[in-house]
């Protein structure tokens, strides 16, 4: 993919754009808000990810409005150091597409920016899900591997969706709180990894292969092929 | 004295002042008018009527008649009542008690009151002048000194009137101004103090309910809740100063090891892994600090929407349920049916996780935990958590609400010490409070949360 990242602090942008490369995407960085504003409006992307605070007498927010205006569809993730749930608010009113708050975790950049990614492609109006030999209908609301057919709670079901949604892509237990349960706070126990171990036993019986895969320091990731 | 034009207390006795004597002119000049032109003009009719009378008595007797008559009546008379003067057509005197014709009347008839010389002593008079037949001048007074009093009376009720109204606005200014003047001072001594940094002061209430006590309570309210927030912030600044040194001091000096004793790579990276772990917790205890922060301000109330209780306990329960099923613990969930609180269902999802997540941490494996959401007898409703784990002794309950603080019972458990802080911050923003009980054995948390915040629901 080709991302654009707009970050004005020399370091987090280095580590950023280093570890984006590392991922296979190409990266151009720009270091204040008018030369990232020139570039997110010249350049097609597939995504961009955005610092609230620039120098350049245009902030994050103003550039996402602005492209927005112009009819700018690019998927956005602002990566901002104001945490609070109404700055929060505010970038996802003012375009935004995800929000991921500072410090944070380059796994946890990296799983939003593939979904915002993965997003752009469009795959909107599906009426299945397909991931190896799992086949989950949407319409149904029917999940079969293989033959079989796999009985879900209605929150599994949902857990199960979003990891077939993001397959092939790392999805952070943030990212599952957020997208599945709908909750913006990190609880102290390993709730998320025992859902996952409780889904993991429903659709992995002894004899088939893994198809969740529990990445490190990061989260979970659902392969469509073994060694992914 | 320097501020008394700028008074507002001596503008608004002034203004007072200034309508009271225009009241009192209101009053006063109507009445002046219809005393002095009325009853004049009243007195002049009555004094023609005599001088008429007098004329028939000159018809009927001629010259000698009208004075002898004349004589009669001012021999009769007491004295200074009545005025009379009959002259020749020279205007020489041939009857009365007036000696001379008064020189200021001339011309041929009409009332004036003038000043003439009554047995010596000169007394005001109103007179009405007629000619006789014959060149005959009759002259019919009145004396007006009597009415003098009653004037004299009415001038001297007026100007105390007015000495009156003046001397009360002018102390009424000077009372309300002093009374005003050491108020307002007070407020401006005790906001001066609480601008140089102490907190504690108030303003004084005289409990008397006026404007200003009422200005007065809702300000020291209004101080109550910037001292708890300053108070809050104090707070969470000194245990950020103490407990975040903890886990830094852990990270400095795992790194200064590192570099000390540069180990192989395989170990190298583990310990940096063990630092980023560290930095995460770090940060996990910031993050509840902020959010803290952010329920303390109370800016979360305007996000209120009716919640239902009930199912935001279930949707909670239903998350942890696999945590608990895998640590071997009875977990069961009731509920009376709907719960309608106003307010912020994330917030009230993370208050119960956080009850959950500390009872998950202490019960033992096959310990219970139940959760029951349902009305209180005053219809306020209720979310408890009960367990049968260690609980928090008597003497740690009114703590373990405070930020970082830890029981015996959870040390050594995963945590930073704020869930509990949460929780009651939660609580207290829903107007509620957090209750912990003892549940022999165990704790019972419950967070009860007013009906009367129902009204602020959309």
């Amino acid at each position: 993919m080709k991302i654009l990242v707009v970050e004005d602090n020399a370091r987090v942008a280095r580590f950023v754009t280093q570890g984006l490369r590392e991922a296979g995407h190409t990266v151009d960085h720009a270091d204040n808000g008018r030369d990232g504003m020139f570039s997110a409006a010249s350049e097609p992307y597939d995504v961009i990810v955005m610092d609230r605070m620039l120098p350049g007498n245009i902030d994050g927010l103003g550039i996402i409005e602005a492209l927005r205006k112009a009819g700018n569809r690019t998927p956005i993730l602002i990566l901002s150091a104001l945490a609070a749930v109404d700055e929060r608010i505010r970038g996802l009113r003012a375009g935004g597409d995800d929000y991921l708050t500072k410090p944070f975790a380059f796994g946890e950049l990296l799983a939003r920016v593939d979904a915002l990614g993965r997003r752009s492609l469009g795959q909107d109006a599906e009426r299945a899900l397909q991931v190896a030999d799992l086949r989950m209908d949407l319409l149904t609301r029917k999940v079969t591997r293989g033959s079989r057919v796999i009985a879900l709670q209605p929150r599994e079901f949902k857990l199960l969706e979003y990891l077939m949604r993001h397959a092939n892509q790392v999805v952070t237990r943030t990212m599952l709180l957020e997208g599945v349960w709908d909750y913006n706070f990190d609880p102290q126990t390993n709730v998320v990894d025992v859902h996952i171990s409780k889904l993991r036993q429903k659709i992995e019986h002894d004899t088939e292969r893994p198809l969740v895969r529990t990445v490190r320091n990061a989260g979970y990731m659902m392969c469509e092929h073994d060694r992914a | 004295m320097i501020a008394l034009n700028r008074s507002s207390a001596v503008t608004w006795a002034v203004g007072y002042v200034l309508l009271g004597l225009a009241a009192l002119a209101a009053f006063a000049v109507p009445l002046w008018y219809a005393w002095s032109v009325t009853i004049f003009d009243g007195r002049a009719a009555i004094l023609e009527d005599d001088a008429q009378r007098l004329t028939e008595v000159f018809h009927h007797g001629g010259v000698q008649g009208l004075t002898a008559y004349i004589n009669a009546r001012v021999g009769m008379q007491i004295a200074g009542e009545r005025t009379l003067l009959l002259t020749d057509e020279r205007y020489r005197h041939l009857a009365g008690n007036l000696a001379a014709w008064p020189r200021e009347i001339t011309g041929a008839s009409g009332a004036n009151a003038i000043m003439v010389d009554l047995a010596g002593q000169p007394t005001h008079t109103q007179l009405v002048q007629t000619t006789l037949p014959g060149g005959y001048h009759l002259l019919v007074g009145r004396d007006l000194s009597r009415f003098l009093p009653l004037e004299r009376r009415f001038t001297y009720g007026l100007i105390s009137a007015v000495t009156f109204l003046f001397l009360v606005g002018v102390t009424g200014a000077i009372l309300i101004r002093r009374e005003l003047l050491a108020r307002v001072t007070g407020i401006r001594q005790t906001v001066a103090a609480i601008m140089q940094g102490d907190l504690r002061h108030r303003l004084p209430i005289r409990r008397t309910n006026d404007e200003l006590d009422t200005l007065s309570q809702t300000i020291n309210g209004m101080l109550d809740h910037i001292e708890h927030l300053i108070g809050g912030i104090s707070n969470v600044s000194n245990s950020i100063a103490h407990d975040l040194r903890t886990p830094l001091a852990e990270l400095r000096s795992r790194l200064e090891e590192l570099t000390l004793t540069r180990p192989a790579p395989a170990q190298t990276f583990a310990e940096v892994d063990a630092a980023v772990a560290d930095v995460d917790r770090v940060i996990r205890i910031f993050n509840a600090l902020l959010r803290l922060a952010e329920i303390d301000t109370g800016a979360r109330r305007s996000g209120f929407v009716r919640v239902d209780a009930s199912q935001v306990a279930a949707e909670v329960v239903e998350f942890y349920e696999p945590a608990a099923e895998q640590k071997g613990v009875a977990f069961s969930f009731a509920s009376e049916g709907v719960a309608a609180v106003a307010g912020d269902p994330v917030l009230l999802a993370q208050a119960l996780s956080n009850l959950i997540d500390n009872s998950l941490k202490c019960v033992a494996e096959h310990g219970a935990i139940s959760v029951h959401v349902g009305h209180r007898a005053d219809g306020a409703v209720e979310i408890a958590v009960a367990d049968d784990g260690p609980g928090i002794t008597e003497a740690d309950r009114p703590r373990a609400t405070e930020r970082f603080f830890r029981g015996d019972t959870s040390r050594g458990t995963p945590g930073v010490g704020l869930g509990l802080a949460i929780v009651d911050a939660v609580a207290k923003l829903h107007g509620g409070a957090l209750q912990l009980l003892d549940n022999h054995p165990g704790l019972r948390a419950q967070m009860v949360l007013p009906v009367t915040a129902t009204r602020t629901s959309r």
